[in-house]
């Protein structure tokens, strides 16, 4: 799989957990332990990932 | 003095500031519509990351989304929190806008379209689509500024003066040194913005005696607030995606944003952009919803959530001095996304409607001049009466929240195309054209008539006719093959040669 391909799947995974993990899972844990933190920690991982990929970007001219 | 006086006097600080900033842009300003426009692609990373920060994040937070939290639980910041999340798709697009800007010297995301599909109706529909929804969105910023000066003074200030004062900014930033002034201007804001919700949330944290406690009050007086959907029914899977949907897409689809992947000047300031970004936007949007909660606590029973806000900061414990201070970072917020979008939509109408389809032989300085004195004033006026028109009326389908989602419900009808154009060589005008128009048509009739067939909002229908008519409508017309291999080959290449991918 290709590295673009791999990061777009990765992206995919995450909006599904985006769904699945708070009306699924969390739906009936009515404390900031629930959704709140799921949110946090999700978005995070989500930005992490970014950060892995943009700063490997070298300077180029265009 | 009271409080009305205060209001006015930190707008009026306010406003100094900005225009002396815009007056220093001015100076630095060169000639021709690369310039005006898009500050001739020459943003460092700080202004770029601030720029980027302050237009996307308006008064829809610390009015809207503040309100949407107090009125109906944690979905909504998951909702905000997907929009975050979508900034990863930047990790595929912020290069390729930019390669490709710069390649091709592209001033609107619209003129990309119409170079990339070879047809200057593709630019034009791309253009008029912007126009038609970003009013909606520009108008829900003047009703956040002025719901808050009127909540500051108690009632004292009307709305209609609140939506006044962001009108007039928004209309001397972006007419006096075009992107750079906004640019500018934005950066001084972003700062205002960020540092004066942290002031407030350590206030907050302090009344209810630290965050520990804050918690734990939150835990155990709004506890059906905390799931999704919540006590009352909010935030049904349905409600989530038909908001989440085209905040998701925001990125792409909003040209005001879109339009500043063309401005940063190197590749390192394209990472600091995207960098601080993320770190602001987690910050802002985690605190935002705090205050969601804390209003929800202190106030329950407001009528009308978008109040929450304002109502917070005219509690006793918080001093005058800090809600003028967190006023004066909401003004901001929503001035610096004005300002982007009549900026952004002037370059449009220059661009990829003048001179695209009425006047093909019009000069850098005609498209200038339209841009700054006819399409500036006249959209700020439309969206002024708007605001004013939507600021009476209460409801779900009227909150800041909902209503930007809406107006980026219609632009969401042209990511199918911009995906096209960077990843598929199949696409065609002819598919453009259908999916774009009968796309946009859906998500008016069913947003004008409240229909939500199957309860799925507009949005998510229009995407499904949009993406259907992109891919079928191209599948039996012509591509422009010639122009896509070299648009291709050429993004193939530096997209390696800066280990893009």
């Amino acid at each position: 799989m290709s590295k673009l391909r791999g990061a777009w799947v990765w992206f995919v995974f995450m909006l599904v957990l985006d769904i699945v993990i708070p009306w699924a899972a969390l739906t009936h844990v009515q404390t900031l332990g629930g959704a709140f933190t799921f949110w946090i920690i999700w978005v995070i991982v989500a930005i992490i990932s970014a950060f892995v990929i943009f700063t490997k970007w070298m300077e180029v001219k265009p | 003095m009271s409080s009305t006086f205060w209001a006015w006097f930190g707008v009026g600080v306010y406003v100094v500031i900005g225009v002396v900033i815009a007056i220093l842009a001015r100076r630095r300003m060169g000639v021709g519509v690369s310039d005006f426009f898009i500050a001739n692609r020459s943003i460092g990373g700080f202004v770029s990351c601030m720029t980027y920060s302050a237009t996307t994040y308006s008064a829809f937070m610390m009015i809207g989304l503040v309100g949407l939290v107090y009125g109906t639980g944690i979905g909504s910041m998951g909702f905000e929190l997907t929009y975050l999340a979508g900034i990863f798709m930047l990790v595929f697009f912020l290069p390729r806008f930019w390669l490709v800007g710069h390649k091709y010297g592209y001033i609107s995301p619209a003129e990309l379209l119409a170079d990339r599909y070879q047809s200057k109706w593709v630019g034009g529909t791309a253009a008029i689509l912007a126009l038609v929804f970003l009013v909606p969105y520009g108008a829900v910023q003047m009703m956040g500024v002025g719901y808050l000066m009127s909540g500051i003074s108690q009632g004292a200030i009307p709305v209609f003066a609140g939506i006044l004062v962001s009108f007039a900014c928004a209309l001397a930033w972006s007419r006096i040194a075009g992107m750079r002034s906004v640019a500018w201007t934005d950066a001084f804001q972003a700062l205002v913005m960020i540092v004066t919700c942290i002031v407030l949330l350590g206030v907050v944290a302090h009344h209810f005696g630290g965050f520990g406690s804050f918690f734990s009050k939150v835990n155990s007086t709004i506890p059906g607030q905390l799931t999704v959907p919540n006590a009352k029914g909010a935030w049904s899977v349905n409600m989530f995606i038909g908001l989440a949907l085209p905040w998701l897409f925001f990125c792409v689809s909003n040209p005001q944003v879109s339009q500043r992947l063309f401005i940063p000047k190197s590749v390192t300031t394209m990472k600091q952009m995207l960098g601080g970004f993320f770190v602001f936007g987690l910050i802002y949007t985690i605190i935002c919803t705090l205050f969601g909660f804390s209003g929800a606590l202190l106030f329950p029973g407001l009528e009308k959530a978008d109040m929450a806000m304002p109502t917070l900061l005219g509690q006793s414990f918080i001093p005058l001095a800090i809600a003028i201070i967190i006023m004066v970072g909401i003004l901001a917020a929503a001035i610096s996304t004005i300002d982007s979008i009549l900026l952004s939509l002037s370059s449009m109408w220059a661009r990829d409607i003048h001179k695209g389809l009425i006047n093909t032989k019009a000069t850098e300085a005609r498209q200038l001049s339209i841009g700054q004195n006819w399409v500036i004033p006249i959209m700020a006026v439309i969206a002024l009466v708007f605001a004013w028109w939507a600021s009476g009326k209460t409801g779900l389908a009227f909150m800041i929240a909902p209503l930007s989602s809406a107006a980026s419900a219609g632009l969401l009808m042209i990511v199918p195309a911009i995906f096209g154009a960077f990843f598929w060589k199949g696409g065609t005008k002819q598919g453009v054209l259908a999916s774009t128009i009968v796309g946009a048509i859906v998500v008016l009739v069913f947003q004008v008539t409240g229909i939500k067939p199957l309860g799925w909002w507009p949005g998510v229908w229009g995407a499904i006719v949009c993406v259907i008519l992109f891919f079928g409508v191209s599948a039996v017309t012509k591509a422009p093959k010639e122009k896509a291999e070299e648009f291709m080959g050429y993004l193939k290449e530096k997209l390696a040669e800066g280990k893009f991918i």
